[in-house]
């Protein structure tokens, strides 16, 4: 899910201001964002207050670890920040900030005790749910940058996201900030190229669940069933080849020029298919879904196995006991027995566990009567 | 599907502030004055921008925020591309202030300019030529790498035409080359040649598309990567070198599908043609070996090839048959095994060096086999799904 092409030029990241220049680096910066940070921002944005906010768009902080050189970082979480924003004036709450920071720097240090020092997570920069960038992005933008509160002397990363358009799919860009000479409160964005991480499959078969509740009138899903994932992913396989087959079909008509290189590279791809007949497929699947049958079955089996022994363990004592006990009573004991097994299957497992009810015979009596 | 692009500068303050502030800097503060309280900010910041050389000279730190200021206003005035010119040269020049950092200093400007015109902004197409020409200068190819993928689009967005397209292909070309990037180098100049325009006769047969396309052609043969042909041949500019350049198009030919056998024949027929040309025999031969051993595999239909035939084919003694194999495995041409027990190589899969109509066929039988398969194992799996409904009911 890498950005394929941006519409900017980075070469070198600012020279971060008073510092040495000899020991700073002014190497290519790239923001590397997981995916769960996006999802956090996503979801303050929609439980975001209307009532009396009058800024459209949420703030809050990223937090996550930076390399060594200090060219990458990634962002990991995030965390919400109160503020408010009206026509001539900005808000935000301070304190919580450093607050929350604090607690939630303390939180992965903690849960990742093992981690070196390079890899603590530590306050990358700011997000905000808006493209515009305007006079009090700069104003937050500097505090973000600040040596005081901030990230300096590396550069605080803005991360801008939409999430009012429904229409357009969600678009992210990231900024670092660079001073103007002559004007203390201004402020140069310089955007930087981003990535989103890829997600592995798992976390993307995890999307797609969610995702297809969206869809839905109940918007809720129910989990796919390996099977039926796996079924799914065929028929997108399937509509794929079909595609492809479409495409060399038109350039044995002649309908379009054919991207050698595609060619080549598609028959590479499928020298690697394997070559099975279908009929042998079928049969090693059949198989093999008769193993699993068979494993399903086998555990089913024991599982009512064990069931059964232990309604049968217990049922035996109570009938001992009342052919001990009650031999007089003959008549009954067909019926007490029915009932005493009942009961005496929720027993059991206590039964099990104190292992002494062959020697205290009176409880499983008194049950029994 | 773009958004509008935000504004990215934001400095607090008037014009004339601002003005009198940059003026301060660059030292012109006095003669700017009395036209700034005048309004004539045109004329104010024109001696500013003509002063504006002196950045070259202050401290590093102040560099970046002054040039920032610089094109803030210039950005703000009724003309940028009256001043922009000025400053891309200023930038270009070395900076005295900074022997270490200047190409990032610089760098930066240069982006910054770059970034805040507009996406489809023509004028962007000179700022980034002026990039490419500092990139050049200072031999910082790395900087300009990662920006090539954008370039297609850009060059669409600005509305580039072709003349102006092919320069800055062609120069790209020059700075990768000698950025040790070959292929890349390559790219970019197949891409200038794709600017000529091929309707036109007069324009692919012209003097320049000669020397690119021989170029790019004596690129191809040379390099250690390249090994197919066909796209390069397909190129009109390149076919009109059979014209110009018989001998040329012949090797071209003999590369694109031709074997080791006719290349001999190519080198006896025209004997001092590769010397002269400051061709490398032994790299052409070696390269044609690895294309016969490629041909070779794709011609065997049973997928066995015995070593005798690659030593008769490659024309090289039995024992180092191996070695060619392992190299021809190495440039990616062929992918197989060698079984030295039975003294045959194992092809599994074949580059083809014209991927022609018979290879499109050979493509589309097996993408449909494949689908037939995929999609008998998906009725497999729906069928025993629906039996385990059923079973489960």
């Amino acid at each position: 899910m890498a950005v394929a092409t941006e519409e900017f030029a980075h070469i070198s990241r600012p020279l971060a201001p008073n510092v040495l220049a000899f020991g700073a680096s002014t190497a290519p910066l790239t923001v590397n964002i997981q995916p769960q940070a996006i999802f956090s921002i996503l979801d303050h944005a929609v439980r975001r207050d209307i009532r009396d906010t009058q800024s459209a768009r949420v703030i809050g902080a990223l937090v996550g670890v930076r390399s060594e050189d200090g060219s990458e970082v990634e962002v990991r979480s995030t965390f919400a920040i109160p503020h408010t924003e009206n026509e001539d004036q900005v808000e935000v709450d301070v304190e919580y900030q450093k607050n929350m920071l604090a607690l939630t720097l303390r939180g992965s240090s903690s849960a990742g005790a093992h981690a070196t020092s390079s890899h603590r997570e530590c306050l990358l920069g700011w997000y905000t749910t808006s493209h515009e960038l305007n006079s009090f992005s700069a104003l937050i933008q500097n505090f973000f940058a600040s040596p005081e509160t901030g990230t300096f002397p590396h550069p605080a990363v803005h991360l801008t996201i939409s999430t009012t358009t429904l229409e357009a799919p969600i678009q992210t860009r990231t900024y670092v900030s660079a001073p103007v000479a002559a004007a203390p409160e201004s402020c140069l964005f310089v955007e930087v190229p981003h990535r989103l991480l890829a997600a592995d499959p798992a976390d993307r078969a995890a999307l797609e669940s969610i995702a297809s509740a969206g869809e839905t009138e109940s918007r809720s899903a129910p989990l796919a069933s390996d099977i039926e994932s796996l079924a799914r992913a065929m028929e997108t396989v399937s509509g794929l080849l079909e595609r492809v087959s479409g495409y060399v079909g038109e350039v044995l008509d002649e309908e379009r020029d054919g991207n050698h290189a595609l060619g080549q590279h598609l028959m590479n791809a499928l020298s690697l298919a394997p070559k099975v007949d279908s009929v042998a497929i079928e049969h090693d699947f059949n198989n093999h879904i008769q193993d699993v049958l068979m494993v399903s079955y086998l555990a089913n089996t024991i599982r009512t196995q064990i069931d059964l022994a232990q309604r049968l363990g217990t049922a035996t004592l109570i009938g001992f006991d009342g052919e001990k006990k009650e031999e007089g009573e003959g008549g009954d004991r067909k019926d007490g027995r029915k009932d005493g097994g009942g009961r005496g299957g929720k027993r059991g497992g206590r039964g099990g566990r104190g292992g002494g009810q062959q020697r205290e015979p009176r409880e499983p009596r008194e049950n029994g009567e | 599907m773009s958004i509008e692009r935000p504004k990215l500068l934001f400095v607090d303050g008037t014009f004339a502030e601002l003005a009198q502030a940059m003026a301060d800097i660059v030292q012109v503060g006095e003669q700017v004055k009395p036209l700034l309280e005048k309004e004539q900010n045109e004329e104010a910041l024109q001696i500013i921008v003509k002063a504006s050389s002196h950045l070259n000279t202050v401290p590093e730190k102040e560099f970046n925020p002054s040039y920032n200021l610089l094109i803030h206003l210039v950005l703000e005035s009724k003309d940028p591309k009256k001043y922009l010119p000025i400053i891309c040269s200023n930038l270009l020049k070395p900076i005295t202030s900074s022997p270490i950092n200047y190409i990032n200093l610089a760098s930066n400007a240069l982006t910054t300019i770059f970034n805040n015109l507009a996406p489809d902004n023509p004028l962007r197409y000179n700022v980034f030529m002026q990039i490419c020409r500092f990139l050049k200068q200072n031999n910082h190819y790395e900087g300009l790498r990662p920006m090539l993928k954008n370039l297609p689009k850009w060059l669409k967005e600005w509305d580039t035409d072709e003349e102006d397209a092919r320069k800055l292909w062609v120069e790209v070309a020059e700075i990768a080359s000698e950025g040790g990037d070959g292929e890349e180098s390559y790219y970019s100049l197949i891409q200038a040649l794709h600017t000529f325009d091929r309707e036109d006769q007069e324009e692919i047969t012209s003097q320049e598309a000669q020397q690119l396309s021989l170029r790019a052609l004596r690129m191809a043969l040379l390099s250690d990567k390249t090994f197919l042909f066909q796209d390069l041949r397909a190129l009109p500019t390149v076919q009109a070198l059979s014209d110009s350049h018989p001998v040329y198009a012949q090797l071209l030919d003999i590369f694109t599908e031709q074997d080791l056998e006719d290349y001999s024949d190519f080198k006896e027929e025209h004997e001092g043609f590769v010397e002269k040309e400051k061709l490398d025999d032994s790299k052409l031969e070696r390269k044609m070996r690895l294309l016969t051993f490629a041909s070779l595999a794709a011609s065997t239909p049973n997928r066995e090839i015995p070593y005798a035939n690659i030593a008769r084919a490659l024309q090289i003694p039995v024992e180092q048959v191996e070695m060619w194999s392992i190299d021809v495995i190495r440039a990616k041409l062929v992918e197989g095994r060698l079984s030295q027990k039975d003294k045959v190589f194992k092809v599994h899969r074949t580059t083809y060096r014209v991927f022609a109509e018979k290879q499109w066929r050979e493509l589309g039988t097996r993408v449909d086999q494949y689908k037939t398969v995929v999609d008998n194992l998906l009725a497999v799996i729906r069928r025993q799904q629906a039996e385990r409904d059923v079973n489960d009911d």
